[in-house]
């Protein structure tokens, strides 16, 4: 008698063997790595349990089956500062919220690619404006050398400059001005800059002066602002600043004759107030603000700015290249510190990590690229040597494999290279930093207080103890 | 339960072992495959539950009704009752909360919370069951007899995330067939498809999507305009490779149970001009559309051809709006509707000859029609409006550069692009190679193509990107 089989021949065999075969690594160490089935995903077939978010079903499957893929909470990080660095900005600060004599405290944030695009800036910007005031938006460049330069409640439109960010390294002499870019124009070449609010009341421009040097006109609307003519009997750097109606929302720069070498325009308004510059280049590195910027001269931008925070937040990029972070990469950074020292003695600098950079780990999960970590153990110690303040950004984040977590949130809070944040997870990281600033603040302020107090006691008692003097309870 | 992921081979195995021994009994194996249908409901809710076998059974009834009903009136109301129902279905379950929100900003008030949404699998499954009423309406077709075989057909679990959309009239019937068995040919094939939908979703839809489309799309203003126009060529691919893989693993699994499902895909980036395409690219989602919304729109034989060019337009732009209630696909399904009407009407002048011979001309339409569909993809993959000016604007730089395609990329879309063009019978030998290999081989197969699935695609089981909409 033939029996006869309950299931297709073939294709059953084919099944169990494959079977067997995925199933098999489980049982045999030596092939333990090779391992693709897990006995514990066959419960995971008869699991019914209640979707919290019946809307987006796909989102709590994914969250099911990916262990990195639950949006992390991210803790509280304050601002390491043993050397109390961050005391002149504080100060200064402190002096804004008091309405002092139209204080204004500027800060100047160096980035890589997010600071570019005024991400993180531009959120931190407008907390810390809302809450000090808002003397303006700081420094902004003529042009948009990259597509994705650009900054929040500002937009620029140009045409016939040629520009030389730092980072390519194209004017020899390292000139790049505060922003980092150079822009040569002939004459007809322009710019227009519009602003999202009014209130602006002095534009500054910085440029290259030089023998035969060409002339802009600067409009404000329709109002001609002035003619600014770059030939200066020796070439070097200058700037000049003028007051701009308050009115004026859009901004022209025409060459109007010759040549000119243009760097950016400074927008400010009556204090008291906080400025935050950002100062993003595209894909750079602690070497371009070692190196290939003039140091003489990036110094002599510093002074003329006179920032009372300078935030160098470097280290994305370089952290796809662990031989440059063993090796070069303290020089640089050193190296930056003593520029800004040199130029701005009295003012507060603070390295700011980069956020944490995904990288897929065998298996599929989003973990963080491993030079990273070494990378910001680096930038705390240079800080520490060097009396700099010290944020790290991918601990208050959540640290490793949290730009998995954001990849995976809905929605997505970094975008698929998992470097750069989505406007959402910028505002997590600019409301960090933030934080972070303010509960420095907060400390510095009861600090003060308490010297006040301390201070103040033993000449209170003084005071008591005097002939005719009076205690108070 | 994602058609890609582990849990729902665990699940189709299960069901392999329990469905073929009982099967030889009617009403046992159908009681399977239906328990199999709802358990897959269930697992994405279990309000399907309540939903699914409801609505099915007023169809069943309704389609009963049409199959006895001869007077006009009665059999137009029985078959609006059921467009009524599944459309309500659809507004109720998916749309509510698109509704709810357009209200909330024409009035200026908050919109409320609604939760009930429900929305996967529904469109599948309302356009399957609307088949089948409207066929009977039609009098395409006989009502099925048994209620049993009308549930499991309407909600048969393959298809029901994306299709492919397959006419209950022809499902039913195969359900009810007796002896079936499963050959070794199409025991062989099932799985050639399965594997072969993987590796299209693995290795190239997920691989494009990680480390290229979605990076474009996310921040287009990183990349140069000839990168922005790689990473919308890559979207293409993706696109067909994501969609075409579901359709495989869908229509392997229901040939793993004996069951013909219709083919969704034709090499679609062959066509020569747009009406090609649309009979090349998603196929059943085509045909339902042009046989019950196109031909059931007003003026169809009427001496105007305006008409005809309008309902071309109004289709198309429903399809759009039906993938998603945004501009993006407004716009979308209008570029296509369109284009349809353009290409009617151009055809119509030439006297509706056929396409030319002529080589120079036929490499000519393709490219011009796969850039038409390539650029009009933009708006499909573009989150919001703004972001497909964007990419189309980095595109329009001409800014030149190549430095964010990496080597691997290059490889992948060139492997990707070649395997979308071959000739279909390079296809049909290595299917019938991997059919008549040993059982052995065909394991060894499988398992070497998830291993490399394991150790070389990166992005575990990301939803397939059609089960969207």
């Amino acid at each position: 008698m033939k029996i006869q089989s309950p299931w297709p021949v073939k294709p059953f065999l084919v099944i169990a063997t494959f079977a067997v075969g995925i199933a098999l690594p489980q049982y045999i160490p030596q092939w333990y790595n090779w391992r693709i089935f897990e006995w514990a995903t066959v419960p995971a077939v008869v699991d019914f349990q209640p979707r919290a978010r019946a809307a987006e079903p796909l989102q709590e499957e994914a969250e099911r089956l990916r262990p990195d893929s639950v949006p992390v909470k991210p803790n509280s990080s304050r601002i390491h500062d043993p050397t109390a660095t961050m005391d002149h900005f504080y100060a200064s600060l402190l002096k804004t919220e008091r309405l002092q004599n139209g204080a204004v405290t500027r800060i100047l944030h160096y980035g890589d690619s997010p600071t570019t695009a005024d991400l993180i800036t531009a959120d931190v910007r407008g907390l810390i404006q809302q809450r000090f005031g808002d003397a303006g938006h700081g420094a902004y460049l003529i042009a948009k050398p990259w597509a994705w330069y650009a900054h929040r409640g500002v937009d620029v439109s140009a045409s016939g400059w040629k520009m030389d960010p730092a980072t390519l390294k194209g004017q020899k002499d390292g000139h790049y001005g505060l922003g980092g870019v150079s822009f040569i124009g002939q004459t007809g070449a322009q710019s227009e800059i519009k602003l999202k609010k009014p209130g602006h009341t002095k534009l500054t421009l910085s440029y290259f002066g030089q023998p035969g040097g060409g002339e802009v006109k600067i409009m404000a609307g329709d109002v001609e602002v002035a003619t600014l003519n770059t030939e200066l009997p020796e070439p070097g750097d200058a700037e000049e600043t003028w007051p701009v109606p308050p009115e004026a929302q859009s901004f022209k720069i025409i060459v109007t004759r010759g040549s000119v070498r243009l760097f950016n325009v400074v927008f400010r308004k009556e204090g008291p107030g906080v400025v935050y510059d950002s100062i993003g280049l595209n894909g750079t590195w602690a070497g371009v603000l070692a190196v290939h910027i003039n140091g003489q001269h990036w110094i002599e931008e510093l002074k003329l700015a006179r920032p009372d925070l300078v935030i160098i937040n470097y280290g994305t990029n370089e952290s796809g290249y662990r031989n440059y972070v063993e090796t070069s990469y303290p020089k640089d950074v050193r190296e930056i510190i003593r520029r800004v020292r040199t130029a701005v003695p009295e003012s507060s600098v603070m390295i700011m990590s980069p956020m944490d950079r995904g990288a897929r780990e065998p298996g599929g999960v989003i973990g963080t690229v491993t030079t990273l970590p070494k990378l910001i153990s680096v930038q705390a110690k240079l800080a520490a040597e060097n009396g700099c303040a010290f944020f790290n950004t991918f601990e208050a984040m959540g640290g490793p494999g949290t730009m998995g977590k954001w990849y995976m949130a809905e929605p997505r809070l970094v975008s698929a290279d998992f470097i750069h944040p989505m406007p959402a997870g910028a505002r997590i990281v600019g409301t960090l930093l933030y934080q972070a600033l303010m509960d420095g603040y907060n400390s510095y302020k009861l600090r003060q207080l308490r010297h006040n107090v301390a201070t103040a006691a033993p000449a209170a008692a003084a005071a008591a103890g005097a002939p005719g003097g009076e205690a108070r309870p | 339960m994602l058609l890609s992921s582990t849990v729902y081979f665990v699940f189709l195995t299960g069901l392999f072992l329990l469905y073929w021994p009982l099967q030889r009994w009617r009403v046992a194996g159908l009681s399977v495959l239906l328990f199999a249908n709802y358990f897959f409901y269930a697992k994405w809710d279990l309000f399907y539950l309540i939903l699914i076998p409801g609505a099915s059974f007023i169809d069943y009834l309704i389609g009963r009704g049409l199959g006895t009903a001869k007077a006009p009136w009665l059999r137009r109301t029985l078959v609006s009752l059921s467009v009524f129902m599944n459309l309500g279905i659809l507004a109720t379950f998916k749309y509510m909360p698109f509704f709810l929100a357009t209200y909330a900003g024409f009035s200026q008030t908050k919109a409320p919370v609604w939760h009930w949404t429900f929305p996967l699998g529904i469109s599948f499954y309302c356009f399957q069951s609307l088949t089948y009423t409207i066929d009977l309406y039609r009098k395409d077709g006989k009502p099925v007899r048994s209620l049993l075989t009308h549930m499991t057909a309407v909600s048969f679990f393959p298809t029901t995330l994306s299709g492919p959309i397959t006419r209950v009239l022809a499902l039913a019937p195969q359900l009810e067939k007796a002896g079936r068995q499963l050959s070794s040919e199409d025991g062989g094939k099932a799985l050639f498809r399965i594997g072969l939908g993987l590796m299209k979703k693995f290795l190239i839809a997920d691989y494009l999507a990680e480390n290229l489309v979605n990076r474009v799309f996310d921040t287009p203003n990183l990349y140069t305009g000839m990168e922005a126009l790689i990473g919308v060529y890559a979207y293409a691919l993706q696109l067909y490779y994501d969609f075409s893989g579901y359709s495989d693993i869908a229509i392997g699994s229901a040939l793993l149970l004996g069951l013909k499902l219709p083919e969704n895909f034709n090499r679609p980036y062959l066509a020569l001009n747009i009406s090609e395409f649309w009979r090349r690219w998603h196929i059943s989602l085509s045909n339902w559309l042009r046989d019950y919304l196109y031909f059931s729109l007003p003026g169809l034989r009427s001496k105007w051809k305006v008409f005809t060019y309008f309902n071309l337009f109004f289709t198309m732009l429903l399809g759009g709006l039906w993938h998603g209630a945004s501009w993006n696909f407004v716009i979308w399904g209008a570029l296509h509707g369109a284009a349809l009407a353009f290409h009617h009407g151009w055809r119509s002048l030439r006297g509706n000859k056929p396409a030319s011979a002529n080589l120079a001309v036929r490499v000519a339409s393709r490219l011009l029609t796969t850039h038409f569909v390539i650029l009009a993809w933009v708006f499909f993959r573009a989150s919001t409006l703004e972001n497909a000016m964007e990419v189309l604007a980095r595109i329009a730089s001409l800014t030149v550069s190549l430095a964010n395609i990496s080597m691997p990329i290059a490889v992948v879309l060139l492997i990707a692009a070649i395997a979308h063009y071959l000739p279909k019978r390079v296809y049909e030998f290595s299917a019938s190679l991997y059919i008549r290999s040993p059982f052995f081989a065909q394991a060894a197969a499988l398992a070497a193509l998830v291993l490399a699935i394991q150790y070389v695609a990166v992005t575990g089981a990301a939803p397939f990107l059609y089960t969207k909409f």
